[in-house]
C-alpha cells in the first residue's frame, strides 16, 4: 500500500494548524484518505508543535513515525525533528542562512535528505502581506509540489474567508506566488494516484463526529466545564446550537456540569456532560446518586494521562479501571469506549439507549488520539438507528394504572422498573438517593436495604444479555474485516480504543511486509463494550491461538487486569505505552513482529 | 415524542399527604415550612403531579418522603443543579428546590452564587436554622461567631458570613424572607416566588429547638416583622432592610425584579421554540451538519 506523509511543525500560533487543514481538505476532495494527528504543549503562544496528515489512496487510520515531507515554520524544527524525515525525504523551511551542525550536514547526507529554502519573506514582502500569510504560501507551495489542483485549493481557500474578501483577494494572489514558486524551483513530491471514493467523504475529528452522534440521538441538553481533551466537543456542539436548537450550559464546574445532566434526564429529555479524568473524579458522587435513583445518564470521560493535570494535551487509556470502579457503593453502570469517528458518532445513541434501557449511568470512554485526530469518515446513515427508552411510560392510559410503588418495585425479574417523568398525570414518588422501598419512601430496614441492592444489581446481568460481544476482525482481501465466525490465528491481539486504527493499519502493513514470509495469521479482538465485561469470546479465541497480546496505553494495562478479574488465571502478552503519544505505524508494527517471531 | 403532562386542576391539603409520619423535632421550623410549601400549591392549583421537589440532603431533606409530588432527594450542597436542568428540560414544569444553610453556604455555595447569577427559573427555598442539624448541631458559616457548637467546643472562630449581604451582592431577581412560625406569610411569598420569572432566593428563618439556642423560635417570633409600605423595586433600600437584623428582622418580598430575563430566556436557539426539551426527543438529521465537512 503506498501512503505518504507531511509534518507541519513550529509554535503554537505560528499557523500550523491552518497549513494541515488546507492541505488535509484539499487531499480528501482529490481524492485520498487522510488521517491527521496532532501534538502540542499546553499552551497558546511557542512551545513546539505538530500537525501530520499521512495520506493514501487505500485507508489509513495511523500515523507513520516518520514522514515523507518535514515543513519547519521555526529552526527549531532542525533540532526536534531532523530524525522525523524518510531516508530520501524533504525538508521545507523559511529560515534564512540557517547552517546546520557538521553532524547534522552528514546525517542528512547518509540519509539522503533534501533541505529546500523557501524564500517565503520575499513573497510576502513582494505583495506587502502579513506574515500570518506565510502559511498559505507554505500551503500553496506544498499542494502545487504534489501536482495539486490550483482551482481546488482556491476554491478551498474561498470558502474559508467567503465573509472576509479583503483577505480573500491577498490570499489568491499568495496562492499565485506559491505555485510560481514550486514551478521555479521545480519541485514535485510523489504521490499515488488519487481514488474517487474518499471525494463525498467527511473529514473531521472524533469530536465533531461524537457531537453529531450526540445531536442525531436526540440529545438536547450539554452541560460541560472545559477541560482538554473534552473541549472540542463542547465547542462544537456549542458552535451548532443555533443549527440545533440544543441548551448548551457551560457550568461553574464539573460537579454543576453532571447534576444539571441528571436533572434534565430526570425530568425525561437527552442530556450529557463530557470531561477528563479530573473533572470527572469530581462527577463521581453523582454517579453514584444517579445509579441509586435509578436515573439514566451519560458521561463522556475523554482520557488524557495523570496523575493529577498530568500531560494536558496528550493521549492515554489510564482511565478506564476508574470508569469502571470510581464512586462509592455499588450500582449498575455501564462503560463503553469510542475508538475512530466511525463510532464515536454511532455509539453515542447506543450510550443513551442502554442509559435509558438500564435506568443508570453510562460512561462513554474517548481520548486525545479520538477527540483531536483527524478522520476520513463516509458520510453518516442513521437510518438504521433507532432511539430505545426502555420501560418509560408514556401514555396516559399506562399512566393511570401506575402506583407509586411501581417506580422502585423491587420484584421486577430483570431488575428494571417503570419509569415515568415528573409531569405526567400519574402517582408520584420521590427519585430518593437515601435507600428506600418501591416509592421512593426511606427505608432503613435491612430486607428491604437486600431488596433494593438485589434489585439495582440485577441489571448488571440484564445488562450483559443486552452489550454485544466483541468484534473479531481477520485480514480479507479488502483489509480488515468483521469475522463473525471464530477462527484459528497465529497471534490474537486484544484492544479497546484509539489502538483500533493503528493495530488494523499495522496488521494491513505486516501482511505485505515481504520479510514475513509466512504471513502468519494475525486475528484482533475488539471490546467497544468494556463493562460488564464479556469474555466468552475471548475466551474461545484464545485457545485458537498461540499468543494473546494486549495492546493498551496504560502503564498497568489495565484492560488485561480487568479480564483477569473476571477470568482467574487468565495470562496474556502486553504491548502498552504510556508516554502520551499513540502507537505509530512502524512502531507497532516492530513491536507485533516481536511477538511473532520464535524467540520472544 | 409526546408526553402527556398536563395538569387536571383542583388540588386539595389532602392531595398533598403522605402516610409516612414525619421524623422532626418537636418544634422544629421544618412543620411549618412544610406546611407552606403544600398550601402555597393548592392556593396555586398545582397538583402534586404537576410539580418537582428538590431536596438538599439535611433535616428539610428528611421530609422528601412526607409529601406528594414528584419529587428528588439527592447530594449535600448540589440541589441546585440538578433542580435547574430539570426545569430547562421542561419549562412547563415549576419547580422548587430546598436546603439548608450548610449545604447552600458552605459545601454547595458555587451553585447558589451561579444560580443566582444565571437567573434560572425555580424556586430556592434556604432553610435556614444556622447549624447543621442532622449531623448533630455543627457549626454552619451562618452560625454566630463564638458559638459553641458539636466539634467547635470552644465557640466559633470564625465570623458569620453575612449570607443576605452576599446574595444581594450577587444581583439577584428575587429575595424574600420568611419565618417558620409564620405560615400565613411563608404561603404568601411562595406563591409570588412561583410566578417569579427568574430565581427566586427565599430565605426561610427556622427554629432548631435541639441545637440552635442563640436564634431560637421565640427570639424570631419577638424580631420578625412584616415588611410594609416597601417598593420591592428598590435595591439599595431592600439591601438595607435584609442586612439590618440587629433589632428587628423584615419579612416579606424585599427585592423582586421582573425585568431580566430568566436563563432560558436568554438563549438564542430556544427563542422560537414552543416544544420543551423533553418533547424533542426524537432522532435528529444531522445532513446539514456533515455538509461542513465535506
Amino acid at each position: 500500500m503506498a501512503r505518504s506523509s507531511i509534518k507541519i511543525v513550529g509554535a503554537s500560533g505560528q499557523g500550523l494548524i491552518s497549513i494541515g487543514e488546507v492541505l488535509a481538505k484539499a487531499f480528501k476532495r482529490t481524492g485520498y484518505c487522510v488521517f491527521g494527528y496532532r501534538e502540542y504543549n499546553s499552551l497558546i503562544k511557542g512551545g513546539h508543535g505538530s500537525y501530520q496528515i499521512d495520506i493514501s489512496d487505500v485507508e489509513v487510520r495511523s500515523s507513520e513515525e516518520q514522514v515523507n515531507v518535514l515543513v519547519c515554520l521555526n529552526h527549531h524544527g532542525f533540532e526536534h525533528n531532523l530524525h522525523d524525515v524518510k531516508d530520501g525525504g524533504m525538508i521545507i523551511h523559511d529560515t534564512p542562512s540557517w547552517q546546520f551542525p557538521a553532524e547534522d550536514v552528514e546525517y542528512l547526507q547518509t540519509h539522503q535528505i533534501v533541505v529546500l529554502f523557501l524564500p517565503v519573506g520575499e513573497v510576502l514582502g513582494l505583495l506587502k502581506a502579513k506574515p500570518v500569510l506565510g502559511n498559505m504560501v507554505f500551503s500553496a507551495f506544498l499542494w502545487a509540489a504534489f501536482c495539486g489542483d490550483q482551482k481546488l485549493l482556491k476554491s478551498l481557500v474561498t470558502e474559508k474567508f467567503a465573509k472576509k474578501p479583503d483577505v480573500l483577494e491577498l490570499n489568491m494572489q499568495v496562492i499565485d506566488q506559491g505555485f510560481m514558486l514550486c514551478a521555479s524551483m521545480q519541485c514535485s513530491l510523489a504521490i499515488p494516484k488519487p481514488s474517487k471514493a474518499w471525494q463525498q467523504h467527511l473529514l473531521l475529528t472524533g469530536s465533531q463526529a461524537m457531537g453529531m452522534g450526540i445531536v442525531s440521538a436526540g440529545c438536547r441538553l450539554f452541560a460541560g466545564y472545559p477541560m482538554t481533551p473534552a473541549s472540542p466537543l463542547l465547542q462544537y456542539i456549542a458552535d451548532v446550537q443555533n443549527e440545533t436548537g440544543m441548551v448548551i450550559k457551560q457550568a461553574e464546574d464539573e460537579i454543576t456540569a453532571a447534576q444539571m445532566v441528571s436533572g434534565a434526564m430526570f425530568a425525561g429529555t437527552r442530556a450529557i456532560t463530557a470531561t477528563s479524568g479530573g473533572g470527572f473524579d469530581l462527577m463521581s458522587e453523582t454517579l453514584s446518586l444517579n445509579g441509586i435513583i435509578e436515573n439514566p445518564s451519560v458521561f463522556v470521560l475523554a482520557q488524557r494521562p495523570g496523575p493529577a493535570t498530568g500531560l494536558p494535551t496528550w493521549t492515554a487509556q489510564g482511565d478506564l479501571l476508574m470508569a469502571v470502579h470510581t464512586a462509592h457503593g455499588e450500582f449498575a453502570r455501564c462503560v463503553m469506549s469510542v475508538s475512530d469517528s466511525d463510532d464515536a458518532f454511532h455509539l453515542m445513541n447506543e450510550a443513551f439507549n442502554v442509559a435509558e434501557m438500564i435506568q443508570s449511568p453510562v460512561i462513554v470512554l474517548t481520548d486525545k488520539h479520538i477527540a483531536e485526530g483527524i478522520y476520513t469518515q463516509r458520510p453518516y446513515d442513521a437510518k438504521k438507528t433507532k432511539i430505545a427508552r426502555g420501560r418509560l411510560v408514556t401514555k396516559s392510559s399506562d399512566l393511570k394504572k401506575l402506583k407509586s410503588t411501581d417506580r422502585y418495585d423491587p420484584s421486577t425479574v430483570d431488575g428494571i422498573s417503570s419509569r415515568w417523568l415528573p409531569g405526567a398525570d400519574a402517582a408520584t414518588f420521590c427519585a430518593q438517593g437515601d435507600e428506600h422501598s418501591g416509592d421512593g419512601t426511606v427505608d432503613e430496614s435491612a430486607a428491604n436495604a437486600i431488596a433494593q441492592m438485589d434489585k439495582r444489581m440485577k441489571k448488571m446481568e440484564t445488562l450483559k444479555l443486552l452489550i454485544p460481544d466483541p468484534e473479531f476482525f481477520m485480514l480479507s482481501q479488502t483489509g480488515m474485516a468483521v469475522s463473525p465466525k471464530d477462527q484459528q490465528t497465529e497471534l490474537l491481539i486484544v484492544g479497546w480504543g484509539s489502538n483500533k486504527g493503528v493495530i488494523f493499519d499495522s496488521i494491513e502493513a505486516l501482511n505485505s511486509d515481504p520479510a514475513l514470509a509466512m504471513h502468519p495469521p494475525i486475528g484482533y479482538l475488539h471490546y467497544s463494550y468494556l463493562w460488564p465485561l464479556k469474555t466468552d469470546r475471548l475466551i474461545r479465541l484464545a485457545t485458537q491461538t498461540k499468543k494473546v497480546v494486549f495492546i493498551e496505553c496504560s502503564y498497568q494495562s489495565q484492560f488485561l487486569q480487568l479480564v483477569k478479574q473476571e477470568v482467574p488465571g487468565f495470562t496474556a502478552e502486553v504491548i502498552r505505552k504510556y508516554d502520551g503519544r499513540p502507537f505509530f505505524l512502524n512502531e507497532l508494527c516492530s513491536l507485533i513482529k516481536k511477538q511473532l517471531s520464535p524467540a520472544a | 415524542m409526546k408526553i402527556p403532562l398536563s395538569s387536571s386542576g383542583g388540588p386539595t391539603m389532602a392531595s398533598y399527604h403522605s402516610e409516612n409520619r414525619c421524623t422532626w423535632c418537636d418544634g422544629c421550623g421544618d412543620y411549618g415550612i412544610w406546611t407552606a410549601v403544600k398550601r402555597a400549591l393548592v392556593e396555586m392549583g398545582i397538583p402534586p403531579h404537576s410539580v418537582l421537589l428538590c431536596y438538599d440532603v439535611g433535616c428539610h431533606g428528611n421530609g422528601s418522603d412526607k409529601v406528594q409530588g414528584y419529587r428528588f432527594h439527592g447530594l449535600h450542597g448540589r440541589v441546585l443543579p440538578f433542580a435547574a436542568g430539570a426545569k430547562l428540560a421542561n419549562m412547563k414544569l415549576p419547580v422548587m428546590a430546598f436546603g439548608g444553610d450548610g449545604a447552600s453556604f458552605s459545601e454547595g455555595i458555587g451553585h447558589l452564587v451561579h444560580s443566582i447569577r444565571s437567573n434560572y427559573p425555580i424556586v430556592f427555598v434556604l432553610h435556614n436554622n444556622g447549624n447543621y442539624g442532622l449531623t448533630t448541631g455543627q457549626a454552619s458559616s451562618l452560625t454566630w461567631q463564638g458559638q459553641k457548637m458539636n466539634t467547635s467546643p470552644n465557640g466559633m472562630p470564625e465570623h458569620t458570613l453575612p449570607s443576605m449581604d452576599f446574595v444581594f451582592s450577587l444581583e439577584p431577581t428575587f429575595v424574600a424572607r420568611g419565618f417558620s412560625g409564620d405560615i400565613p406569610q411563608m404561603v404568601d411569598i411562595l406563591k409570588a416566588a412561583l410566578q417569579h420569572r427568574g430565581f427566586a432566593f427565599v430565605d426561610m428563618l427556622q427554629a432548631c429547638p435541639t441545637y440552635n439556642h442563640f436564634a431560637t423560635h421565640n427570639y424570631l417570633l419577638e424580631r420578625c416583622y412584616h415588611v410594609e409600605n416597601h417598593d420591592t423595586k428598590d435595591f439599595v433600600k431592600a439591601r438595607q432592610l435584609a442586612v439590618d437584623t440587629k433589632e428587628k428582622i423584615a419579612t416579606g418580598i424585599l427585592y423582586q425584579n421582573e425585568d431580566i430575563p430568566s436563563f432560558y430566556e436568554q438563549l438564542v436557539p430556544r427563542q422560537k421554540i414552543k416544544t420543551t426539551l423533553v418533547d424533542e426527543v426524537k432522532m435528529h438529521d444531522v445532513g446539514g451538519l456533515m455538509k461542513e465537512f465535506v
